[in-house]
């Protein structure tokens, strides 16, 4: 007699129009792997599934084969009830009866049956033959660690001490604030950059929670989520901090544009940064402003809108009618974006406050006129078809931000992907801050160009994500998988058929699979933690010498040769 | 919450108003710290918008697969309890949070018994009985009351019980330390705008209706077809700020509809490539990851086209001889008239907050356009999608967790 026990549900009938229920039982009660066949008129009514699982884990089932809907419909809900009941996820399978033969094969009944029955046939092959993991479980460190001292560090470390976790804020320069301590004013509420900043530093100094470690630099990384051991540097001398989770804060730089539309050549031609420099000590003495929008964005080199650069242009032109009685201002733009609700009624203010805005086409830019000083641009206005002069005394380069350029190094300590131009980049856009590497979250400018306000929301998005993480004493790996019910398993390396060639360690997505030294010989090791059993190292394994239990060969063998097999 | 300073989060419970990606993120998120979820939605699952769109951008992958797993996460976590077909009728402040009426809307086919059998479909006369959509999960069935002539068949033939005629509304009192809102957008009614056309043709359709005609797990399996007379379009105008950027109806920018456009134009072309497609906007508003790149193959590789200008009038000419799009192209201050064989609407997005039944006290202050803020210069009430203002799915869920952030910090502090 074999091990599985069988569910089979009816579905009220829905699957007997089609599926032959009573022939089925009957065949798989005399299969070699089957221990015993129950069969529910539906698992779905509150107290029929009960009764049956008690029923069959009384009889001392440690393996489930359940019949039933797609895992769509409840399949999925039905076998993480016997898990719940005390199985191991890897000891319940559910097959589809119902979607994938009953109802799709009603017409052809014969094959209904075929296909029901080679469907079973692999789920016991699976059951019978399938390893279980070793659930190893991570004592999780209560403190989190934030990189990166700006606006999004400081407000997700803000909230990590508020939520009540202890952190440690490192940050390789010697003060608090980044980038937003250079702006004069912050859209859209015309709050200055250090002011914003204000709460946040005060917080910091103030909670006993947060350690500010200011001129220091992560050096390396090693461990998994729920368990980081970071080593930092501060002026030469290296300490090791042990965090349940990392964040990522580490901000961006603004584009120097050398040698761009007469940019270090010509005087009066500056960035927005050098702008806001100059609105802070007060002088601002133009009488005619061009503020030109994506200076070195949306090009060949940065196919890619920095966001912040529209709203900032909007401000500082509004800004310079305001302060300089007389003045002019204006904006040089392609698109101009201001999505949303409040910068888009940043922008009508704009408008009424006397900013002119003149669209031109990225094929015919603007023709800067000025030996030595600049006097101002020649436009094609594409809305109006008509070649435009302008005389100007100064001109502002809207440039984009770009990555940092120490985000490469810190990505390859993390083991971190960063996309194209150097962002950190997350799993999913509707999973934004999450990375692949567990535990370890991105948020802020490191991430993608942002506004002060999106820095700081994404800081609190991050310290949300990382508390979550840090709720847990423990945290089982096999859980540890944003699949409900846990991933399959984690994959295995076996020492005495591994040659130590690193193919798994190229191909693993995770970082989990790394060699290692033993007895003179490198072999691979999987840090289970990190493993999410997705396959790929097997699939390179010249030698069969990684499996995931769960998924063995001898397993997946058996499934798809019985896949195929003729029903007798 | 085992945090340094103890367990304070725990026994903690939070009320949330919307059941879209928003507020399923909320909702995860809190359970996370174990904090006690109320997550009420008025539709029969939640899912929202998102659940309704068949792609996604900026990966072009089906949107309701990755929401699928955090809705089961969701329907599995036993910290989170869903009122679905639920509404909030009252909400009072309370020393220590709100207390609130849910309104349970009964259907007459309850989905937790509902096995998606069909056997009512078939029985109807008067046709009440429908799917809830292609992609509610997991899937059910619903009657409209209206239709319904309350024969009995349906009942009868069910073999699951789940079918009860005489369900009526009732209500639950919940208690909860704070509501965080996500009552997501509809889209606002731009009939009245008769330039638009909108109802003077079947082929002139909003965004999303064009969205589920065209989706895959939809009626027409992927095909793109005119809704007149169910033959290939052969060309389309996708018309933007479509009652939006508008000081008549809806003063802000939607946020989403410039790559919701882009979207639908490339995948009729991958689904037709002898379609035209032309995009009518202002300013292409393409701020996030891999959004300005995404335009870029329209821009670069021009197999959508793309006018500056917003049509003046829309009109379907007389003896079927499509739809007339009258524009002028700023970019070449060509006065001109297209006839397309369909029009798509798209921008005109509202909060959808005042759905609830709840009174002027109740609801969130809203600023002038509609959108939650806070009253008299405070900090706005913990809120996230675009009930607090147009933003695109990734915007939704990191405000959804950064609201969740404040709500609790709020409680603890």
């Amino acid at each position: 007699m074999g091990m599985v026990h069988v569910i089979l549900c009816r579905c009220f009938g829905e699957l007997d129009s089609a599926l032959d229920l009573e022939g089925i039982r009957t065949r798989l009660e005399g299969h070699s792997d089957v221990a015993s066949v129950d069969t529910a008129g539906s698992l779905c009514l509150p107290g029929d599934a009960a009764a049956v699982f008690s029923r069959v884990l009384e009889r001392g089932a440690k393996k489930v084969l359940i019949g039933c809907c797609s895992p769509f419909g409840r399949g999925n809900v039905l076998r993480d009830e016997l898990i719940r009941g005390g199985l191991a996820s890897s000891d319940v399978v559910s097959v589809d009866l119902r979607e994938g033969c009953a109802w799709i094969h009603g017409k052809d009944p014969a094959g209904a049956v075929k296909k029901a029955w080679n469907l079973l046939d692999m789920g016991l092959a699976s059951l019978g033959r399938a390893g279980r993991s070793d659930n190893v479980t991570v004592r999780v460190q209560p403190r989190a660690l934030v990189i990166g001292a700006g606006a999004s560090g400081l407000s997700a470390a803000a909230t990590l001490a508020g939520l009540g976790f202890e952190t440690h804020l490192v940050e390789r320069t010697a003060a608090p604030g980044g980038l937003l301590n250079l702006i004069s004013r912050t859209y859209p509420t015309g709050e200055s950059g250090p002011d914003k900043l204000k709460g946040f530093i005060g917080e910091m100094e103030r909670n006993p929670l947060i350690t500010f470690h200011s001129g220091t630099r992560v050096e390396s990384v090693k461990g998994y989520g729920g368990d980081f051991k970071v080593r930092v540097v501060s002026s030469g001398e290296a300490k090791l901090i042990r965090a349940g989770a990392v964040i990522v804060a580490t901000g961006a730089r603004v584009l120097l544009p050398r040698g761009m539309m007469g940019y270090g050549s010509l005087k009066n031609v500056i960035t927005q940064m050098e702008m806001e420099r100059r609105f802070f000590t007060g002088k601002v003495d133009c009488t005619a402003a061009v503020l030109l929008q994506c200076a070195g964005a949306r090009s060949p080199e940065r196919p890619y809108c920095s966001t912040i650069c529209c709203p900032l242009s909007l401000k500082n032109a509004k800004r310079v009618l305001k302060e300089v009685p007389g003045s002019r201002a204006y904006v040089l733009h392609r698109d101009i974006m201001t999505p949303g609700s409040v910068l888009e009624a940043y922008y009508r203010e704009a408008l009424r406050a006397g900013v002119q805005f003149i669209r031109f086409d990225p094929q015919k830019p603007p023709d800067i006129l000025g030996e030595e000083m600049f006097k101002g641009v020649e436009v094609d206005d594409a809305v109006t078809g008509i070649r435009r002069k302008i005389d100007a005394d100064l001109l502002v380069l809207s440039t984009p931000l770009i990555p940092d350029p120490e985000n490469q190094k810190l990505a390859e300590i993390l083991d971190l992907p960063v996309d194209r131009y150097g962002f950190f980049e997350e799993t999913y856009p509707l999973h934004p801050v999450e990375t692949r590497v567990d535990g370890i979250f991105i948020c802020g400018a490191a991430r993608w160009p942002v506004s002060s306000d999106q820095a700081i929301q994404q800081g609190e998005t991050a310290a949300m994500k990382a508390a979550a993480f840090l709720s847990h004493e423990k945290i089982p790996a096999l859980l540890q998988s944003p699949v409900p019910g846990g991933k399959a398993g984690h994959a295995r390396a076996d020492a005495d058929f591994c040659t130590g060639c690193g193919n798994c360690t190229a191909v693993c997505p995770y970082g989990a699979c790394r060699l290692q030294k033993m007895n003179g010989r490198s072999v691979s090791r999987v840090i289970k933690v990190r493993c999410k059993a997705c396959g790929n190292c097997i699939s390179v394994c010249p030698n069969g010498a990684m499996q995931i239990p769960e998924r063995s060969d001898r397993a997946v063998g058996e499934m798809i040769r019985r896949a195929f097999r003729e029903v007798c | 919450m085992s945090g340094a300073d103890g367990n304070k989060t725990e026994g903690m419970a939070v009320l949330i108003v919307g059941g879209g990606v928003a507020g399923v993120a909320a909702a995860l998120d809190l359970a996370a710290v174990g904090v006690r979820v109320h997550l009420v939605e008025s539709g029969p699952v939640p899912g929202g918008r998102m659940a309704q769109l068949d792609k996604f951008y900026p990966t072009d992958h089906c949107a309701f697969c990755p929401l699928w797993t955090d809705i089961r996460r969701l329907r599995e976590h036993p910290l989170i309890a869903v009122h679905s077909f639920s509404d909030v009728s009252s909400l009072e402040q309370k020393e220590n949070g709100v207390r609130a009426v849910i309104r349970y809307r009964a259907p007459a086919i309850d989905p937790e018994r509902c096995v998606a059998c069909g056997r009512c479909v078939e029985v109807c006369g008067p046709a009440a009985i429908r799917p809830s959509g292609a992609h509610a999960y997991p899937p059910v069935y619903l009657l409209e009351r209206e239709k319904c002539d309350r024969c009995g068949a349906c009942t009868a033939v069910c073999p699951s019980a789940a079918i009860d005629l005489e369900r009526h509304e009732s209500s639950r009192e919940i208690t909860a330390h704070d509501v965080i809102w996500a009552p997501g957008f509809r889209e606002a009614d731009i009939s009245a705008f008769r330039e638009f056309g909108l109802g003077s043709h079947p082929d002139i359709m909003t965004a999303l209706e064009f969205e589920s005609w065209t989706a895959e797990a939809g009626g027409n399996k992927g095909r793109v077809v005119r809704r007149s007379n169910g033959a290939e379009p052969r060309n389309i105008a996708f018309v933007q700020c479509a009652g939006a950027r508008d000081l008549r109806l809806l003063p802000h920018c939607s946020a989403v509809c410039c790559m919701h456009a882009l979207k639908q134009a490339q995948w009729v072309r991958r689904r037709n490539p002898a379609v035209d497609c032309v995009i009518f906007y202002t300013d292409l508003r393409t701020v996030g990851r891999g959004y300005y790149e995404y335009a870029l193959r329209d821009i670069q590789g021009s197999p959508v086209r793309l006018v500056r200008g917003r049509p003046s009038l829309i009109h379907p000419l007389p003896g079927g001889g499509g739809i007339a799009v009258k524009f002028e192209d700023t970019l070449t201050q060509k006065r001109l008239m297209w006839n397309f064989d369909m029009v798509v609407l798209n921008g005109n997005l509202e909060n959808s907050i005042r759905q609830n039944a709840l009174s002027r006290e109740a609801l969130p202050h809203l600023d002038g356009e509609g959108f939650i803020t806070g009253r008299d210069g405070k900090a706005s009430p913990p809120a996230c999608g675009f009930a607090a203002g147009p933003a695109d799915v990734t915007e939704a869920v990191i405000q959804a967790a950064s609201a969740a952030a404040r709500a609790l910090r709020a409680k603890r502090s």
